[in-house]
């Protein structure tokens, strides 16, 4: 009983199964189908109908092959999942990183756009991340088909975390805080080039006297506000000396910015000049709602610091 | 699996064989029964030959005797089980 159903249903299983057992499989099979169809013939169905329900009954060709081969349908079983997970994660926290900071810097120096290395440094991240995912992740895939032993060292108790997982501070909030440092520190050299606002030339919008002294000094101020926010993540905590850091980081920003506003010596005086509404007057609300703000949001930061180190002291 | 072992002391070929556990309330699917009877085959707990008297050719399958020392473990492991989860319902006192 050859027919051209059962033979594509063969030939189509028999694609992906080991050659050497080829035939002994197709032998076998052909008499499988062979029987069921005659099983359900003798109940009075015709032999076409029979032989579509029997195929469809013995289910998709590649799926018979793979247990036949016993082919595992997983790109990444159990067995090595958590060492795929852990080193993915491990790669990719610094990895995409380190190649976005180094093209966005020699991007931003060897061409004088800020903001095309800031685009090309996160493009360079981006690809990274997906090349080190694809990678590791089709060493994991053959791993898993050659069921290479990994020989890592068993799981015992001396691996657990020191500290209960429980933090105050989160790797959300710290992440969020970072990158609005970031997005401040490059908004200073940003602001200098820029030529969004303004006639199409390049207008810096804070005066360009302050690169002698208060800008560098304020970036500095960003970077050290950087490095707080690591090591209160490290810490897990507010903890006093994380307090009295980060009070005086926030004076260190605010005490210049509001004395610069004040004695309007902040905004680029030609900026100032291209907008009428800055020119008279407007400049003052800016900067009367801008100190306020400051010493809100100053004020607000370091309460809350020093509130939740106390909590967390308790 | 172990119903395979079983009913293979008695050397059967995969259709018929499906229909005799089929029979005893072991529905398995043609699918998953000839592939397993292959790798039980490959391991040593079963031997097969090629009949070619009948209308088709048949390969017969019969439990060996690895596969009967391996059948007799596993059907132990299925008796302390079974006696375990008897002792359970009924609420052993410990």
């Amino acid at each position: 009983m050859t027919s051209t159903l059962t033979d594509r249903y063969l030939s189509a299983t028999l694609r992906s199964v080991p050659v050497a057992r080829r035939d002994e499989i197709a032998t076998e099979l052909r008499a499988l189908i062979a029987d069921m169809v005659e099983g359900r013939t003798s109940t009075g169905e015709d032999t076409a109908t029979a032989e579509r329900e029997v195929l469809t009954e013995l289910g998709d060709p590649a799926q018979l092959a793979a247990r036949y081969a016993d082919r595992r349908l997983q790109l990444i079983g159990p067995t090595y999942y958590l060492a795929w997970q852990r080193l993915l994660i491990l790669l990719l926290s610094f990895i995409p990183a380190i190649a976005g900071v180094t093209v966005g810097l020699v991007e931003a120096t060897v061409s004088d756009n800020p903001a095309g290395a800031i685009g090309a440094g996160v493009s360079v991240a981006f690809n990274v991340a997906v090349q080190v995912t694809f990678w590791v992740t089709a060493v994991f895939a053959v791993l898993e088909r050659l069921g290479t032993p990994l020989n890592l060292p068993a799981w015992n108790v001396d691996q657990l975390p020191d500290r209960p997982v429980e933090r105050d501070v989160t790797l959300t909030d710290v992440c969020a805080s970072i990158v609005f440092l970031v997005l401040l520190i490059a908004f200073l050299p940003w602001q200098h080039f820029q030529s969004v606002m303004g006639a199409g030339d390049r207008l810096p919008i804070l005066d360009p006297a302050l690169w002698s002294f208060w800008l560098p000094a304020l970036l500095i101020v960003l970077v050290a506000s950087i490095g707080l926010e690591l090591a209160k993540y490290r810490a897990g905590r507010w903890t006093w000396p994380l307090v009295a850091v980060n009070a005086v980081l926030n004076l260190a920003f605010a005490a210049p910015a509001i004395w610069l506003l004040i004695t309007d010596r902040l905004l680029n005086p030609e900026f100032v000049d291209q907008f009428a509404w800055l020119r008279d007057g407007g400049f003052d609300t800016v900067a009367r709602i801008s100190v306020v703000s400051i010493i809100v949001i100053t004020l607000w930061d370091v309460v809350d610091s020093a509130v939740k180190a106390r909590r967390s002291a308790r | 699996m172990v119903a395979s072992l079983v009913a293979l002391r008695q050397p059967d070929y995969g259709y018929a064989l499906l229909q005799r556990l089929a029979g005893h309330g072991f529905p398995v699917d043609a699918n998953t029964l000839y592939p397993l009877l292959r790798r039980l085959e490959d391991q040593g707990l079963l031997t097969s030959e090629w009949n070619t008297e009948e209308s088709r050719p048949r390969k017969f399958y019969r439990t060996s005797d690895a596969g009967e020392q391996v059948l007799r473990l596993l059907l132990d492991d299925f008796a302390a089980v079974q006696a375990s989860l008897a002792t359970l319902i009924e609420g052993d006192p410990r």
